[in-house]
């Protein structure tokens, strides 16, 4: 019959085609599979030539292998720092690993991944049940955290390529005043507060989007950032870690992961002089002077009554900002691009015509068209969930700045002079500066020092206590 | 000396002074602080303002989306909703019931427009056409089901090859020609389902080129002239040909101009008048055309601005091609399977343009 | 001033309220990690583009955060029609049919165009030169079998936790997807 004719024409050139659709499929699965989005199976035509389909290149991601590095590193120079500091009390081993940590988890890692961007997607992740979390990223967001509880900040001293940069660049460090270092110290509680609402609720990585570092490691970026972070640099010159003190948000969960820390730098390795050199060497202004505790009621009575009076207005001001955060959400949820679409669609004054050429506005609006009812939908639920968030959010700035109010109505108790647990950055400036430290090292004979305080003089045990053990 | 400084006794010491410095300049930190609040909540609206800049990159036919209108020589009478999701074709019977094949089945409308019959498929209809004896010819991928008038199915033509994608279906008194895209012919049978011949395939010596199907659009008509029109889309021209495959006249030019056929690939479907003009459907800008039997651009059905040119991502081709029709008064049918209607256009009474 | 004898009084109470700080903390962090260490996959996510999504608005060109977008134009050989004129390659009105730079679309020139045989031409991507503007893309899609679409091409995509051009995606056609299947391709099968 004509058909078995057909079907014999046809075999040979179905036949050629075998080829390379077997070729297709086997590149398909060397390259470990690729999904695929199957159209309308139209043959491509026939080739008399015999040409053969090129194939669709599929390079594979480039930084596979290297999670297991980073997470390496990281551990490597988490335990280094720690040894450097604490151990070794190194100054320069102290540069050395900045050195690294800056080339490697900067430059070359390009600032990602990161341990401060890192704290958004375990929020994300605690919130999105969907979100499926890469195991690096938990590594870089606990990783710090368990060591600052035990050995202070000192992923901040050399492991972080942010605070490496800004420290390797302070050159000629100037003193912030008291008052505007105590102010500005909350940002970064504030800022943290903030990327945490934005991630948890799916809509935004502030953290990441305004990073001012990560353009410079990348040495590409948006001209906002880029200058944002030649400014910070320019910036670092001359005051001690801008951005980690004033802005970073990891640094403020290190600083409350510090404050807590089981061994705190010490300056002295023997006891201290007195002599303020450290206070000096320092530039972060983390090294608090001696204060010591005056029994005398009358002085003592105003700052009872302050902390009284700050902890009974706690709840209603917890309150408060709770209720000014809730009335945030309707505005900050826009950041959301599913609710800034939904907010654009039911807008009455929305273009109706779509221009000729398409722009992505109209083309979003046209999308917004089809699927109303779900986007609306989502819309609303997104705010619902900024509504919880922005209570959290207020309530957590007010109980921030007063933890900072109690913070300094609370009566300080030092003997030395000694480093704040929670503004340490553990960068081993101090050791040098000490003169103990010199006799320890031979630098100084141990007779170009007074000698050690007898009791009488009101010297704590702290320092040459915690020495000995 | 310096010693002597850091024995101050505590309420002297930083603590005390640097609180109630700390206090006094809580406002100003909390202006700061409120004017970067401020900042950030702009932000949205920053963003929303610099998204509906433009795309620098857009691939612009705008100005071949409008039609001039004195080209327009047809109006729309009637538009009605398909019966069904997801039309595909339409054909004409005997008496002019319009056929549609929509989904997995194809519907016969009754004069007032209500459903005469329905027949279910094992898929989805590719294509249709109807005998004048009221045989009705439904074209699935890959082979042809017979129905009668009443719309029960008679036989089951199985498939010529495996590649069979039938996209067309022209009925004659004698034979049918079935136009199938993946075999890059028409297939001419025998009212019995016995294949006769193939016909437009390249063909140096009866100077025939061959079909140029990027995507899956042949569609064949049958004149009462005898000859058959074919699309051949990748050449952006429609051909004539003989029953038994001599090309008789091929015409049509690439262009996105008004009298030419645009994109890579046009026209998709064709329809012919009774007095042998020809209706061409496009895709791409989509719009519907008619010309003279010789070839020669006479007018707009239906121009580009009269449908959805955004085709949403997603949505193959297939399901925005447009398909047309013509009945015995010189009306023309147009299925618009994106907007899912179907409309009726006539010639404009004279007077109206020119 | 009255000398306090070691270890006790307020420095010890201190102490006690900093060991259990910690001990809390160690079991907040400790149940944070816990809670997701079954929640996260050895298995990392990249960004893909769902080529059926696109609405090919341009942004990938401009908005990446590399100098060089990691958005790329991918061809899906097999879907292509070979054309002649090809409206990917072609400006809308081209004044021939030829390689001339005023008739090519692409505005970095980035498409190879390759005569096969009567009447077919193969069209190849020079990822070096495609900035991923996806004005090629609309011209296939819109005209031809959309063959040609933007990928994120792994190689170069730094993976960002935040994608700086799916944060302003019109369609949200930006996903995550396992990095074992890191493409969204097109195919015939």
């Amino acid at each position: 019959m004509d058909l078995d004719i057909e079907s014999g024409v046809e075999a040979p050139l179905s036949k050629r085609w075998l080829w390379p659709a077997f070729l297709a499929l086997a590149i398909v699965w060397v390259c470990g599979g690729t999904a695929a989005l199957g159209e309308a199976r139209f043959p491509p035509p026939e080739f008399e030539s015999g040409h053969a389909l090129p194939l669709t290149a599929t390079p594979s991601p480039r930084s596979l292998a290297m999670q297991h590095v980073d997470v390496a590193a990281l551990v490597g120079a988490l335990g280094l720092a720690c040894y450097l500091v604490h151990r070794r009390r190194s100054r320069r081993g102290i540069i050395a690993l900045s050195l690294f940590s800056l080339i490697y988890f900067g430059f070359y890692r390009e600032g990602c991944i990161c341990a401060i961007g890192a704290v958004q997607n375990v929020a994300l992740a605690l919130c999105d049940a969907s979100y499926a979390l890469p195991m690096t990223v938990l590594v870089f967001f606990f990783a710090p955290l368990v060591v600052a509880l035990f050995a202070g900040r000192t992923f901040c001293a050399a492991v972080c390529p942010h605070g490496a940069l800004q420290d390797l660049v302070l050159i000629k460090p100037v003193k912030v005043p008291a008052w505007l270092d105590h102010a500005l110290s909350v940002v970064p509680f504030l800022f943290l507060g903030a990327g945490l609402a934005f991630a948890a609720t799916g809509s935004a990585f502030i953290i990441c989007r305004y990073d001012p570092f990560v353009p410079l490691f990348r040495l590409t970026g948006s001209a906002t950032l880029l200058t944002l972070g030649g400014l910070f640099v320019l910036a670092s010159l001359f005051i001690g870690r801008p951005y980690c003190r004033f802005l970073c948000p990891y640094g403020a969960l290190l600083r409350l992961a510090a404050l807590a820390s089981k061994w705190r730098v010490r300056i002295t390795p023997d006891f201290c002089t007195q002599c303020r050199l450290c206070e000096e060497a320092c530039p972060y202004g983390a090294i608090r002077e001696p204060a010591l505790t005056s029994t005398t009621p009358p002085v003592l009575v105003p700052a009872r009554r302050r902390l009284g009076r700050l902890l009974l207005l706690l709840p209603v001001a917890l309150f408060v900002g709770g209720w000014v955060g809730s009335k945030l959400s309707v505005p900050f949820s826009k950041v959301h691009p599913t609710v800034a679409l939904a907010e654009r669609y039911a807008d009455p004054n929305k273009p109706t015509v779509m221009p000729i050429p398409a722009t992505p506005d109209s083309l979003a609006l046209g999308r917004a068209e089809r699927d109303a009812p779900q986007l609306v939908a989502a819309a609303v639920d997104i705010r619902r969930r900024f509504v919880l968030s922005g209570w959290l959010f207020g309530g957590w700035t007010v109980l921030v700045v007063f933890a900072k109010l109690i913070g300094l109505s609370v009566r300080p108790d030092r003997t030395d002079f000694e480093p704040d647990r929670g503004a340490c950055v553990a960068c081993a400036r101090c050791f040098m500066a000490c003169p103990n430290e010199r006799v320890r090292l031979g630098l100084l004979p141990a007779s170009a020092i007074p000698t050690r305080p007898g009791p009488g003089l009101g010297t704590g045990p702290t320092a040459a206590g915690t020495k000995r053990d | 000396m310096r010693r002597g400084d850091a024995l101050r006794p505590a309420e002297s010491s930083g603590s005390n002074g640097s609180r109630r410095d700390f206090l006094r300049r809580n406002l100003q930190a909390s202006g700061l602080l409120g004017a970067v609040g401020a900042l950030a909540a702009s932000g949205p609206n920053v963003r929303a303002a610099r998204s509906s800049a433009e795309n620098p990159f857009a691939y612009d036919v705008g100005k071949f989306e409008r039609t001039d209108p004195k080209f327009i020589h047809y109006e729309e009478t009637a538009r009605f909703k398909s019966p069904r999701p997801e039309p595909r074709r339409l054909a004409l019977g005997p008496e002019g019931a319009l056929h549609v094949a929509a989904g997995d089945s194809v519907v016969r409308l009754g004069e007032g427009g209500g459903v005469d019959f329905e027949i279910a498929l094992a898929g989805p209809a590719q294509c249709l056409g109807v005998a004048r004896d009221g045989l009705l010819y439904v074209a699935l991928r890959d082979h042809i089901e017979v129905f009668d008038a009443r719309g029960q199915r008679t036989a089951v033509w199985s498939s010529p090859v495996s590649k069979t994608w039938l996209t067309g279906v022209a009925v004659g008194e004698d034979g049918l020609f079935a136009a199938d895209s993946g075999g890059r012919a028409v297939l001419r049978y025998d009212r019995s389902g016995r294949l006769l011949g193939r016909i437009g395939e390249q063909d140096k010596e009866r100077g025939i080129p061959g079909f140029v199907l990027p995507s899956p659009f042949l569609d064949v008509e049958l004149h009462r002239d005898g000859l058959l029109r074919v699309n051949n889309p990748g050449r952006h021209r429609v051909e004539l040909y003989t029953a038994s495959g001599d090309l008789e006249l091929a015409w049509g030019r690439p262009t996105a101009a008004i009298d030419g056929f645009c994109g890579c690939c046009n026209p998709i479907n064709l329809a012919t008048l009774p007095d042998g003009r020809c209706v061409t459907c496009e895709k791409g800008l989509r719009r519907v055309k008619v010309y003279s039997a010789l070839g020669e651009f006479e007018c707009v059905v239906s121009g580009a601005e009269s449908f959805a040119q955004s085709v949403p991502p997603g949505v193959s081709m297939a399901k925005a091609a447009l398909d047309a029709v013509a009945d015995a008064r010189g009306r023309i049918f147009i299925l618009d399977p994106l907007a899912g209607d179907i409309r009726v256009m006539a010639r404009k009474r004279e007077g109206a343009s020119s | 001033m009255t000398p306090r004898s070691p270890g006790e009084g307020p420095v010890s109470r201190r102490n006690f309220l900093r060991n259990g700080a910690r001990v809390a903390a160690l079991t907040g962090v400790g149940a944070v990690v816990g809670t997701l260490v079954h929640r996260t996959s050895s298995q990392t996510t990249v960004w893909q583009i769902d080529p059926l999504k696109c609405l090919r608005c341009g942004r990938c060109a401009t908005e990446c955060v590399l100098d060089q977008s990691a958005v790329k134009c991918v061809h899906s050989y097999d879907l292509c029609g070979y054309c002649e004129l090809c409206t990917g390659y072609f400006v809308p009105e081209p004044n021939a049919l030829n390689t001339g730079a005023e008739n090519q679309l692409c505005p970095t020139g980035a498409i190879q165009r390759k005569y096969i045989e009567d009447p077919y031409y193969e069209y190849t991507i020079d990822e070096a030169l495609c900035i991923g503007c996806g004005k090629c893309v609309e011209g296939c899609s819109r005209f031809g079998n959309g063959s040609l679409y933007l990928q994120v091409r792994q190689h170069l995509c730094l993976n960002c936790s935040e994608c700086a051009i799916g944060r302003v995606c019109p369609g949200d056609a930006f996903r995550r997807v396992p990095v074992s299947q890191p493409y969204l391709l097109k195919t015939s099968h």
